[in-house]
């Protein structure tokens, strides 16, 4: 196959189905008023040119208008305006074992299924081992698969879909379903379709998948194409926007809660509140607040790879204490203990604090990879044996997406390259 | 491509919807395929009871002489009505069964409702072989009994065209399949099935709607060619052959022009 997939200024109308006639009576009454105002588009004049054997990327919002764009390509929708122009063997996954019926046997249900995405007898006779080793279900090929695990019948689904020999492949965040070994086998399958010259269209939420595997990409909001380009471009262009309105939201939220307080703080004043603080046991120091900072030390949600970045560790102590020690340290979401430190292992002595006050740690390019982060946070006394306060994984820290090059796994090591030619 | 064309290569994809129905109908049920013998043999031996013992109906005699049966010439009759009606209420409930993937999958919309035709046309096949097989028990069989199965494709085909539309509209307007229910009932009793034609004829009402009613002209044909072994009468033929081709090409061109913007909704 050498043709591109065109979108030629496609536009796609639903109708609001709240609104629809339901009976035949509503259907010659409302007849005239059912026009216009009970329609919305999905799509509006949206125009991409997705190169043959590439593997191109929708991203968006939910209910931007990707799925409607696939179902397009796929040509289960036909759109209002424009044109849309395929030439080769589309093999959809939409849904994965949307053709399957629960009371057939797997091995029913994988011809059924195949023949749907347009396979014909011998060619699944040919594919039917590869694809039942692939899902993993030999042993229950002939159980009627409404007995078998989700997991088991997305992988069944998944494994039909991607062994059609489709010329297109187009694929709605379907992946997203399997358990990490499949999901990883999902990818380097899909990675050999399109080194096989597959062209495959992706609808997903994964920027890494994005920035990482695909050629090409194209960002919709609310059905209007806002960008095409490469797949980092836009997963950066598209990260922008996402990391904007997330520092919106986030001055909304505290706006919100600085609200709250203030009506807390009244409500203290008619009294009950400080019973309830004099029954706690009380220490010396506790942590009042971790603030997050961004490069101009303004509060923000999240951190951004490679930029600068500052946690504020806020301290109330009610009598004063000799050099505490503050510690930090990061998990990640699986666990693993990234890392750890102290004021103590720093040689930071902290001096005699008393009242209020705070404590910065700044990490000058935050040398993690996008991704969700477990803060811990705590406060000892200076031999490190007693905690004052310790919050154990108590704050959650988002890595996000910045406009440098991320590196593979957990964390940049910064390191620096020296290439020594021969002379 | 026109719509024939593209179907032609989705013939696999009827074939496997058709075996699916199949298969699956009767999946955990102790008397499995047993259904479809006992749900027509019971509509038959009430009505015998009802129409031929209590109210005396008398058949008309056989192509070979032998004295008329009524359960033999209500079967008849029965057989032509069940292609008819089961190939639209099948067109209805397949296309409603595949309604789900045909927003996720492309083919042609009109696969799910061949493949309910064809699974109709399984049921047919079996009644007809019973309905052979007491005939050539009495001896009423000739070469006009070949005729039987031209008959009942140009019935079902006729059935298909009108189970595209009714299918079609059932997915905007479930009333349809309530409306579809009530209209083939009225239309089981205009049609000579229970009753004699001839005897029908008499009053110059029933006359005129047993003329206008094709279905008529069916049920009358496969008594002429199976139970009286005669030829059916032109007007047979022709009535046959304009309403099957009318209905399907129809409802066909309806179908295709409707049917993308109508699977958006379902």
């Amino acid at each position: 196959m050498t043709h591109p997939i065109l979108v030629e200024g496609v536009s796609k109308q639903f109708r609001l189905q709240s609104d629809r006639p339901h009976s035949v009576k509503e259907f010659f009454t409302r007849r005239d008023r059912d026009r216009g105002e009970d329609n919305f588009w999905a799509l509006k004049d949206v125009s991409i040119e997705i190169p043959a054997g590439s593997m191109y990327a929708l991203v968006g919002h939910n209910g931007s208008g990707k799925s409607t764009l696939l179902r397009c390509i796929a040509g289960i929708y036909q759109p209002d305006e424009g044109r849309v122009s395929v030439d080769g063997r589309i093999s959809t996954l939409l849904e994965l074992g949307a053709g399957f019926h629960p009371d057939l046997s797997g091995r029913e249900n994988v011809y059924l299924n195949a023949t749907i995405l347009g396979m014909s007898r011998k060619e699944i006779d040919k594919a039917f081992d590869e694809i039942v080793s692939f899902a993993g279900v030999e042993q229950f090929i002939d159980s009627p698969v409404k007995v078998y695990s989700s997991g088991m019948y997305v992988r069944l689904g998944f494994s039909v879909a991607v062994h059609v020999r489709p010329e297109i492949l187009i694929i709605d965040e379907v992946i997203a379903v399997g358990d990490a070994e499949f999901q990883r086998r999902c990818f380097d399958h899909l990675y050999g379709l399109r080194k096989a010259g597959v062209t495959i269209v992706v609808v997903t939420h994964g920027l890494e998948t994005v920035k990482t595997m695909c050629d090409g990409a194209a960002w919709l909001d609310h059905g209007v194409l806002q960008c095409t380009g490469t797949g980092p471009e836009v997963a950066a262009a598209y990260m922008d926007r996402v990391n904007a309105a997330e520092r919106l939201e986030r001055d909304e939220i505290e706006q919100a809660a600085l609200e709250a307080e203030e009506l807390e703080a009244q409500s203290d004043d008619e009294g009950g509140g400080a019973a309830v603080r004099a029954s706690k046991r009380v220490e010396d120091i506790r942590i009042a607040k971790v603030e997050f900072l961004d490069a101009e030390l303004t509060p923000t949600a999240f951190a951004v790879h490679h930029e600068p970045f500052t946690i504020r560790i806020h301290y109330d102590a009610v009598r004063p204490v000799t050099s505490p020690v503050f510690g930090i340290a990061l998990h990640s979401t699986s666990n693993v203990h990234i890392t750890g430190t102290n004021t103590k292992i720093d040689g930071i002595d902290t001096g005699t604090l008393d009242g209020t006050g705070y404590i910065d740690f700044a990490v000058g390019a935050m040398p993690l990879t996008a991704s969700d982060y477990e803060l811990t946070v705590a406060i000892s006394d200076q031999f490190v044996q007693h905690n004052f306060d310790r919050r154990e994984r108590e704050w959650r820290l988002a890595v996000r997406h910045g406009s440098h090059l991320e590196p593979e796994g957990l964390m940049n090591l910064r390191g620096a390259w020296a290439i020594n030619s021969p002379t | 491509m026109t719509a024939p064309a593209k179907v032609w290569n989705y013939r696999t994809l009827i074939t496997n919807l058709a075996l699916r129905d199949l298969r699956s109908r009767y999946k955990k049920s102790l008397l499995g395929w047993l259904w479809s013998l006992i749900n027509p043999a019971t509509t038959l031996a009430i009505y015998t009871v009802v129409f031929g013992v209590i109210m005396g109906a008398v058949a008309t005699p056989m192509g070979n002489g032998h004295e008329g049966v009524f359960a033999l010439y209500l079967f008849t009759g029965l057989v032509a009505w069940n292609t008819f009606s089961g190939g639209i209420t099948s067109a209805m409930g397949s296309f409603l069964a595949a309604g789900g993937l045909l927003t996720r999958t492309y083919f042609p919309p009109e696969c799910p409702v061949i493949a309910g035709s064809l699974t109709v046309l399984t049921q047919t096949a079996v009644e007809s072989v019973i309905l052979l097989a007491f005939m050539a028990a009495l001896g009423n069989i000739g070469w006009s009994t070949l005729l039987i199965v031209p008959i009942l494709l140009l019935l079902s085909l006729a059935a298909f065209g009108i189970g595209l539309v009714v299918s079609l509209l059932n997915v905007r307007y479930r009333d349809v399949a309530y409306l579809t229910t009530l209209i083939l009932q009225v239309l089981f009793y205009a049609t000579p099935i229970v009753y004699r034609e001839d005897i029908a004829a008499e009053h110059p009402g029933l006359n005129w709607i047993l003329k206008l009613n094709p279905l008529t002209h069916f049920v009358g044909a496969m008594r002429r060619s199976i139970y009286e072994l005669r030829t059916p009468t032109l007007v047979n033929w022709l009535v046959m052959v304009l309403f099957a081709s009318f209905t399907t090409a129809v409802g066909w061109w309806f179908f295709a022009k409707k049917a993308p913007r109508f699977i958006e909704e379902i």
